[in-house]
C-alpha cells in the first residue's frame, strides 16, 4: 500500500537503476531539443532550414520538432511560397 | 508477485479489439457475467487507431469509441486492461481455470483523472508506439487521446526515476510501489479475440523501410490521416515536405512465399484505395499511384469504391515492385515490371506507402496449457467446424472471434464475434 509520508519514487529507486542506454538517450534528447529551440529563437524556420543550421539530420529534426509541437513548445506557421514546407515558430 | 482471491465468471473474452468488445457486449446483454482481458493499455484494438473505414468512409474512432464506452459501462462486464491470462486448463465440462496477470501501471487508476500534468513535466522523450514511431511521447503518458481507460501509464524501462511526476500530480495518483498481481480465474467458456499482427516490412530489405525515411507503412499513413495526427498535416517524415506524388506498394508481406506468408491479407487492397481517396481530399494537388498484382474488391460495395477511386484520379499500375532506391532529395525510385507491356519501368515518387499485410498473433496459442489449442496451416486459430459452427475450436467451450482465425475486415470481425458469443451462450446453457 502507498505510504503517505514516503515518496514512492524512493521505494522503487532502491529496487531499480536507470540503464546507461536510457541515460544516454535522455542526454541526446536534451541536446537536440536545445539546438532546435535555439535555432527558432530569432525567427520561424522550415525543417530543412533547421537541419542545415543545427547540422542535425532532417528526419531527426522532424521527429523532435513534432514532439516539441505536440507538447506545446512550438507551433505551426505559414507554408512556404512553393507550398512544400511549413514554417515552425516558438510558442509565446 | 502479489496473489489475490479467485474470481469466477461465465465467459472469459481474451482481447479487447472490436471483435472482443462485440462478443463481450452480446453475452453481457444476455445476462452472462463476462471478464474481458486486454493486454494493451486501452480497449479498441487496431480499429481505434484508424482514420476512416472502407467503403463507407465513416470515421473509425466515432464508431469505436461508443462501442468501447458501452463495453466499459456494462454492469455485466468486468475489464482488466494491461493484463494477460495464462495457463488456461479445461478441468471439466463448463469449467476452465486460468491465471490472470495484472501488470503495474505505477498509477492508481481510480485516482488518476488523466489531467496529464505529470506528462507535461516528465523530462523523457521516446518513440510513441501509438503514433507508430512518427513522433515522441513521455515516459509517463496517456496512451492516446481517446484511450479508454484514459489514465496514464509509466514506461518504467525508459523512466529516469526523477520523481517529478509524483511531485506534480495533484491527486497523488502516482504509485511506484505497484507490482504485478496474479489472480486465479474460473470460467465456463472462453472466447479468443487476440486479433492479428502487422507484417514487419524491414524483412523486405529491397523496399528500404527503416533506411529510407520517406518509405512508411499504411498504419503510419492511417495516423497521418486522423485529426489527432502526429504532424500538422500529411508530411514526409524525412524532411517535413508536403508530398505531392505518392505511391502505394500493395501485397507487402502478403501473397509472398519468400516471407512465409502465401495468403491474401483481404484488407490491404481496400484500405489502400481508401487512403488514396482520403489523400486526394487532404492534398488536392497530389497524385496517388497504386502498384499491384491485381485489386481484390470482393466485398459489398468494394467494387464501386474501387471504381470511385479511379474516377477521382487514382492511378493503378499492374506490376510488382522489385526495388526502391532513394535520391539525395529524399524522393524514391520504384523499379517494377509493367505487366501490361512487359517492360521494366522506373518511376519517381516523393513518398512511398507499404500496404503491409496481416499475420497471425502467435500469442494466442501460448495461452492454453491443457488441452493445447490447435492452429491451422497458416498459424491462425483452427476453426474445426467451419461450415456448421465457424467459431468452434478443437476445445469444446472455446470459440474464436475476429482476426484470430484469419485476415478479415471490421464487418466480418463483428459478424464472427456475434457467432462466437452465440455459440458460447449455447454451450453454457446446454
Ligand atoms: C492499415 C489498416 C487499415 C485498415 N482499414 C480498415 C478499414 O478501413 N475497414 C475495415 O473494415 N477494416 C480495416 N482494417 C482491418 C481492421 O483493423 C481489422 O479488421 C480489425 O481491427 C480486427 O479486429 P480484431 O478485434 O479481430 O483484432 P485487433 O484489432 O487486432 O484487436 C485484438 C486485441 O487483442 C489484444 N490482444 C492481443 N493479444 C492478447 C493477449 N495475449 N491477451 C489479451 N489481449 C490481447 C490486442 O492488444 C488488441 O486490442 C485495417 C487494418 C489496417 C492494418
Ligand atoms: S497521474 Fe496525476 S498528474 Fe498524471 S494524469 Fe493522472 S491525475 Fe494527472
Ligand atoms: S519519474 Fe519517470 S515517468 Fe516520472 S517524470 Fe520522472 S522520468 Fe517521467
Amino acid at each position: 500500500m502507498k505510504d503517505e509520508k514516503v515518496k514512492t519514487i524512493d521505494v522503487i529507486k532502491k529496487k531499480r537503476s536507470v540503464s546507461a542506454e536510457t541515460k544516454q538517450q535522455h542526454k541526446e534528447y536534451n541536446r537536440i531539443k536545445k539546438l532546435i529551440l535555439k535555432s527558432l529563437e530569432p525567427e520561424a524556420k522550415t525543417i530543412p532550414q533547421i537541419a542545415e543550421e543545427t547540422e542535425l539530420p532532417a528526419d531527426v529534426v522532424t521527429f523532435y520538432l513534432m514532439t516539441l509541437r505536440k507538447y506545446g513548445s512550438i507551433e505551426t506557421g505559414e507554408i512556404d511560397d512553393m507550398d512544400e514546407y511549413f514554417f515552425y515558430k516558438l510558442k509565446k | 508477485m502479489e496473489q489475490q482471491n479467485e474470481l469466477s465468471f461465465d465467459t472469459l473474452v481474451i482481447g479487447g479489439g472490436i471483435a472482443g468488445s462485440e462478443a463481450a457486449i452480446n453475452l453481457a446483454n444476455l445476462d452472462y457475467k463476462v471478464i474481458l482481458v486486454e493486454k494493451d493499455l486501452s480497449l479498441g484494438g487496431k480499429m481505434i487507431h484508424l482514420s476512416k473505414v472502407f467503403p463507407t468512409l465513416d470515421c473509425s474512432a466515432c464508431i469505436t469509441t461508443p462501442k468501447v464506452s458501452e463495453t466499459i459501462r456494462h454492469p455485466n462486464i468486468t475489464i482488466y486492461t494491461y493484463s494477460e491470462v495464462k495457463n488456461i486448463v479445461k478441468v471439466s465440462d463448463k469449467k476452465f481455470t486460468a491465471t490472470l496477470v495484472k501488470k503495474p501501471r505505477y498509477v492508481n487508476e481510480d485516482l488518476c483523472t488523466g489531467c496529464q500534468e505529470c506528462e507535461d513535466k516528465c523530462p523523457v522523450v521516446v518513440k510513441d508506439q501509438y503514433q507508430y514511431d512518427l513522433v515522441g511521447r513521455k515516459a509517463v503518458y496517456v496512451p492516446f487521446s481517446i484511450a479508454n481507460p484514459r489514465v496514464v501509464n509509466i514506461d518504467i524501462e525508459n523512466c529516469i526515476l526523477c520523481g517529478i511526476c509524483e511531485k506534480v500530480c495533484p491527486v497523488d495518483a502516482i504509485d511506484f510501489t505497484q507490482e504485478a498481481v496474479e489472480i486465479p480465474l474460473t470460467v465456463k467458456s472462453v472466447i479468443i479475440a487476440t486479433g492479428f499482427e502487422l507484417f514487419d516490412p524491414t524483412q523486405i530489405l529491397r523496399y528500404g523501410f527503416g533506411k529510407f525515411k520517406n518509405v512508411v507503412t499504411a498504419m503510419q499513413m492511417e495516423r497521418q490521416l486522423v485529426p489527432t495526427r502526429p504532424y500538422n498535416s500529411v508530411l514526409r517524415p524525412k524532411d517535413g515536405k508536403m508530398p505531392d506524388n505518392i505511391a502505394y506498394i500493395l501485397c507487402t508481406g502478403s501473397r509472398d512465399e519468400t516471407v512465409g506468408n502465401p495468403i491474401c491479407s483481404q484488407i490491404c487492397c481496400m484500405y489502400s484505395v481508401k487512403q488514396a481517396q482520403l489523400l486526394l481530399g487532404a492534398l488536392p494537388m497530389a497524385d496517388v499511384s497504386i502498384y499491384c498484382m491485381d485489386i481484390r474488391a470482393f466485398g459489398k460495395g468494394f467494387c464501386e469504391f474501387y471504381q470511385q477511386s479511379i474516377g477521382m484520379g487514382v492511378e493503378f499500375h499492374k506490376g510488382k515492385v522489385a526495388k526502391v532506391t532513394e535520391k539525395e532529395n529524399g524522393n524514391l525510385i520504384l523499379r517494377y515490371e509493367n505487366i501490361e507491356n512487359g517492360k521494366i519501368t522506373e518511376v519517381e515518387h516523393d513518398l512511398v506507402v507499404l500496404s503491409i499485410g496481416v499475420l497471425p498473433n502467435p500469442e494466442a496459442k501460448l495461452l492454453f496449457n491443457s488441452p493445447v489449442i490447435e492452429s491451422d496451416e497458416f498459424n491462425y486459430i483452427k476453426q474445426t467446424d467451419e461450415l456448421v459452427c465457424p467459431p468452434q475450436t478443437n476445445i469444446e467451450g472455446v470459440y474464436v472471434a475476429g482476426t484470430s482465425s484469419g485476415p478479415m475486415d471490421i464487418p466480418d470481425s463483428i459478424l464472427s464475434a456475434g457467432a462466437a458469443s452465440a455459440c458460447s451462450a449455447n454451450y453454457i446453457r446446454n
